[in-house]
This record gives structure tokens, sequence and C-alpha cells, in this order.
């Protein structure tokens, strides 16, 4: 079983080439996601083993989509996508039960790492 | 050529432009009212998605300069520095600025100089004065040009509810053609005349902006081979050719699987080892070719390896053991005949399965993903030489749903949008009246006739039916063109199923009552009925 990502960030660019890294390394993408509120609703409806999670969004904050996939889907493993200086925000996501985070401008090998272990932590298996 | 990265260049231009206008706008808000928080807020998101765009492309520099700006609207925003004074200029500037930038990457020009601007920045960062400098920038900016971004992206699924729409707007344009027909007004004649035209056209667009270059799907092919190669230990070069020739996005994407198999299989069973490659005279490194070509309608894909080809023997020998043919049959099978009995379900020629391309899949897989599209697959292969596989398939899809029956063993498909119900009724449930056949269907008498009796009626009028001809019970399809109901008795219904629907090649599309043909899962070609036509000739042929 492929194991399946949902991408949520509010810029097109950003969501495609993480999707191209994704589906290139055998994941499947089961959708994307530009704002908070479509991110909530699409993890409902898709039930990802795994999500990118962007910290900023335009109509809400990452932490709180976190917190409200977290309500509804605990076993979900969601990987924050910061930059360099929102060290206090991904702290605040990871004790609020982020599984990993990585920092943009991100590298594939590095993105494919994190994921990779990220999902790891779940016991399902990349793959 | 479209590689990746150029793709990943015209994306982030596209959307920093945009990105430029909503900062533009939302400065300018801000500038009303310097403590507009939705505008503050857009401001700092904008620019964070600009720098790690930007960073992530490799153009520091408009990094640098959103990673400045964006530390100042954070100040802002948490009440740190206010938008007064000097800082309303500087951050014009800077947004100004962006916008020159964005520009100059799309253009290929030198990015205009920063380092006073980033300065500036840092001076307010600190709570210095900015160096403000005067004079001839203003004309400059009297003279500024604005530009939008001539690229928009859209999802697919709002293109298929276009094509959806327009084909739903092609039925009703010919309702209303055949209704001008009948009425025979010459005003109403001309306007059916050039909605029909505009119909044409609008579909014809649709479809165009439903194309995309099948670079998009070739550029993920060298990662693969790159993996696959290594894991077979094999030594391939892979050359791609034909990344501009255009097909529907979503043919691409029902191919992917079917492409992946076809070079998995090219190097896991086409290539030879090194070694033996070498041993065989050829170079130690295989070669395989992935390339496309337009070719009137269609688009041909092909892999091609310069493996050691097909051993026709071989499959035929074993499509006999496993019962594929009779021994004496296959004997005299011409070679293209013989390769064709790969495309059957589970015959595989893989001796040992490999990790990467012994999956369970075979080529009947394959087959069937291109026969959905009603496209082809072919094999040619010269033993020692190589294999070539290629892909026939249609630049352009319209799927329709269509029922599927038989009649006389043949396949047909009438589509759905002229399909009322299907009934199976017995002999006493028919009245015969002048020759015609009649029953009721929802408390309103529906004519009947034999598809038979009507597709092979020849010239004259159709004989007059009796109940006779009926032979227990019937399955019937009623059909329903222009409010006109009629029931055609089948064989057998066979399923409702989506379908690919294809012009007819030159000689049969004389023959009116096919609007096209499709061809089934099992490779089966099945003509689809046109119900307009065939209601028509009803009409003039009945008894």
């Amino acid at each position: 079983m492929k194991n399946r990502i949902l991408i949520v960030d509010d810029s097109f660019y950003m969501r495609t080439m993480l999707k191209n890294m994704l589906t290139d390394a055998g994941y499947e993408v089961v959708g994307e996601a530009a704002n908070g509120q479509q991110a909530l609703e699409m993890a409902l409806a898709t039930k990802p083993d795994l999500i990118t999670l962007d910290v900023i969004l335009p109509d809400n904050t990452g932490l709180d989509v976190l917190k409200g996939i977290r309500q509804e889907q605990p076993e979900v493993k969601v990987v924050m996508c910061s930059a360099v200086g929102q060290e206090v925000i991904v702290n605040e996501a990871l004790e609020s039960g982020a599984t990993a985070y990585i920092v943009k401008p991100f590298s594939e090998e590095k993105v494919l790492e994190i994921v990779g272990s990220a999902l790891q932590e779940t016991g399902s298996e990349q793959e | 050529m479209k590689s990746r990265e150029q793709e990943y260049r015209e994306i982030f231009i596209a959307e920093a432009l945009e990105y430029y206008d909503a900062m533009s706008r939302h400065i300018s808000e801000l500038e009303r009212n310097p403590t507009d928080e939705p505008a503050l807020n857009e401001l700092f998101r904008l620019m964070h998605n600009l720098k790690s765009n930007a960073r992530a492309m490799g153009y520091n520099p408009i990094g640098e300069l959103a990673h400045h700006m964006e530390t100042i609207f954070g100040l802002i925003r948490s009440r740190e520095k206010t938008f007064t004074g000097s800082v309303v200029p500087v951050l014009f500037t800077g947004i100004d600025t962006i916008g020159q930038m964005i520009r100059a990457v799309g253009e290929d020009e030198a990015l205009p100089e920063v380092e006073q601007l980033l300065e500036n920045l840092d001076r307010l960062v600190r709570g210095e004065e900015p160096i403000l400098e005067t004079g001839p920038e203003d004309e400059e900016d009297a003279s500024r040009k604005l530009e939008l971004s001539d690229l928009v992206y859209i999802q697919i699924r709002k293109l298929d509810h276009l094509l959806n729409l327009v084909g739903e707007l092609t039925i009703d344009r010919d309702r209303v053609l055949t209704l001008s027909q009948e009425i025979g007004n010459p005003a109403l004649a001309a306007a059916a005349a050039h909605l029909s035209r505009i119909a044409d056209e609008l579909q014809y667009s649709v479809m165009d902006a439903r194309l995309v270059g099948v670079g998009s799907l070739f550029n993920k092919f060298p990662r693969v081979v790159r993996d696959v190669a290594t894991t077979e230990k094999k030594d391939v070069e892979l050359t791609v050719v034909g990344e501009d020739i255009q097909i529907d996005r979503n043919i691409l994407q029902i191919i992917t699987d079917a492409l992946l198999h076809l070079v998995r299989n090219a190097i896991g069973h086409g290539l030879e080892t090194p070694e033996e490659r070498v041993a065989a005279g050829k170079t130690a490194q295989g070669h395989l070719t992935l390339s496309a070509q337009a070719e009137r309608d269609d688009v041909l894909i092909q892999v091609r390896d310069d493996g050691r080809g097909i051993n026709v023997e071989s499959v035929r020998r074993k499509a006999v053991e496993r019962g594929l043919v009779p021994a004496a049959t296959a004997a005299n099978l011409d070679d293209d005949a013989v390769r064709d009995f790969l495309f059957e379900p589970g015959f595989s020629m893989a001796k040992e399965v490999t990790e990467i391309s012994g999956r369970g899949v075979g080529l009947d897989v394959v087959k069937l993903a291109i026969d959905s599209l009603g496209g082809q697959l072919r094999v040619d292969s010269t033993l020692g030489e190589g294999t070539t596989f290629t892909l026939v398939l249609p630049t352009s899809i319209a799927v329709k749903g269509a029922l599927l029956f038989q009649l006389d063993q043949r396949n047909y498909a009438i589509p759905l949008m002229h399909t009322d119900s299907v009934v199976s009724l017995l002999p006493e449930n028919f009245n015969v009246v002048g020759g015609v056949l009649l029953t009721r269907v929802q408390d309103e008498n529906v004519p009947v006739v034999s598809l038979r009796r009507l597709l092979h009626n020849g010239d004259g009028p159709l004989a007059p039916a009796t109940k006779a001809d009926l032979n227990g019970r019937q399955d019937i399809i009623i059909v329903n063109y222009s409010n006109r109901r009629l029931g055609l008795i089948v064989d057998r219904f066979l399923r409702q199923q989506d379908i690919v629907v294809k012009p007819m090649s030159k000689p049969l599309d004389t023959i009116d009552l096919f609007g096209g043909v499709t061809l089934l899962g099992s490779g089966q070609v099945c003509l689809v009925l046109d119900v307009p036509a065939l209601t028509r000739l009803f009409l003039a042929k009945r008894p």
C-alpha cells in the first residue's frame, strides 16, 4: 500500500514542488489544500496517513489547523513546513502534536527523509 | 522543450506576480488605515511565501529582500513599529522593487541593485532614519507599467466540468438543428447554423485548454530509469524525444502507470547486463528511448530499447503451453500475431520475478488501460536488436455514459443521454397496430421495432411486424429523441459504462446510423448507435 499524503500550503508553487517530490518517491498525494478550511475538510474526506502543513495560512494559522485535525484524527502524522525564524511556532506545534517539521527552503532529500521517518512512527510502512 | 525546472520557473513567476499585485493592493490599504490588521497579515504572509519560493528557486536576492520586508511587516504587526513617517516610502519602494525583480527574472534580465534598499530596511529595524533619495524616481513612478501575469492555473476538475457542459451543449445544439430543419424557418435555420459553429469552436477550445505537454510526464522518467537501472544492475542511457507534443491531461494520467510498466519491463527484461551486451558485440550501456510524436489526430508514444528483443518462438511455445492456442494453429501464426499473445491476461515472459518488474501486473493491464482510451498498443521487435512498444492515443477525449448490449453476438453502445429506460417484456404485452408493434411504457404507447430488422432492412419500407416474430421475453431499450420514444429490441443487455467515442474512419462514416466507435476493455470494437439517425430511419421506413 502506498502511503497517502495531503499537502497543505497556500503557495501553488510549494504545493507543486512537494507533490512532485512525493509522487516521484512513490507516495500517493491524495489532495492539496490552499487554506485552513480546505485542509480540515480534505483531511476528513481523504483520511491521509500524513499531512504536510504550512505554518502560515491565509484564513488560519497552521497551529489552529493542527489542533483541529488532532481532535478528529489523532493517528494522522503531521509534518509542519516552516521557514527560518519560526522556531517558536514550530516548537508550539510539536507540543501540540506535530510529528516533525521541515524548514523551507527544503531539498528533496530532506523532505523524503523527514516524511519517511515521520511515517515510520505510525508503524505503517512505506512501499 | 519544457523541463521541470522551466515549469517551476513559470509557476514561480506567475504566482510571484500575483503576490506582487496583492501586496501593492494591501500596502495601499495600509496607507489609508495604518493599523489595518487583515492587510498586515496578508502582507506578512505573501512576503513570507515569496521568500520561501524565491529561495527554493535559488533567486536569493528576491528572497533576501522579501525576508527584510517580512521582518518589518512583522514588527508593525506586533506593534513594535508603526506604518508612519519614513517607514512608508521605504516599504513602498520595497514592493515596487520586488515587482521589478520578478519581471527581470521573467525576462532573463539583470536584477536591479537593492543594496541601498536593504540598508534602509536594516536601519528601520534598528530604529534609525533611512536615507531617502528624492528627485528623478518620481518620474519613473508615473510611467511605471502595470503588468498582469498571462498565465493562470486551473484545477482539472473545473476543466472536466467545462467539458461536460460542452458535451451537453452539443446535444442541445443537435436538438435545435433538428427542430430548425423540421420547422423550416430560414431565420431560425441561420441562427441554428451559427449556434452550431460556435458550439463546435467552444468544444475545440475546451479540449485545447486541457492539453498539456507530454514532457510533464516524460520528465519524471530520468529518475525512474536511474532507480530501476540501479536495482537491476543495468547501465542505461535514457533519451527523451518530443516532450512538446500536446495531449489531454486525463489521457496522460491514465497512461502513467502503463508507461511506467513498459519502462520497467524494458530495463528489467529487454536490456541485457553490461557483460551480456559486450559478449553480444554491443555497447556496454543500453539505450532506452521514450518518444512522442503527433500523427494526424493521434499521439504516438513509443518505448524503445536496444536490448535482446522478443524471442517469437519462445512466445509461441508458451502460448501453446498456457492453452491460449492449439499447437497446430500456433505453428501457422505469423510473428506479429504471436507477439500479440504478450497482451493476454497472465502471460508473462519473465523467467523469474524481479523486484522491479515482477509485480503481478502484465502487459494485459497496460493494454486494458490503452483500450479504455480507445487507443492501440503495438509491439515490434527484432531478436538481438531490441523491442519497441507503441501506444497510439487520441489527442483528446470525449467521455460519454453508454448502455452496452448485444445483437447477433456483436457489441453495441447507446449513449445514455438518449436512453429512457430498459424493459423486458413478454409477447402478451404487445399490440400490433398498422404493422407496428406497440407497447405501453409509463402510460404511453411506444412503438417497438427489432433493431436487427431496422439495421438490415435495406432501402424499402419495413415489413409489417406480427406478434409471431416475438419469441419469449424481449429485451428492449426505450430511446428518446426530441421527446419521441422508440423501443429497440436487442438480444441481450450488457451493462452501463463510460465510453470514449472516436469518430469513424473514412469508409464507415457515410453510414450515419453510427455516431462513432469505441473499444471495450476486452479489445472488442463496439459501434455507438446514433439515436437521432435511428429514430429518423424508423419514421421514414415504418410500414
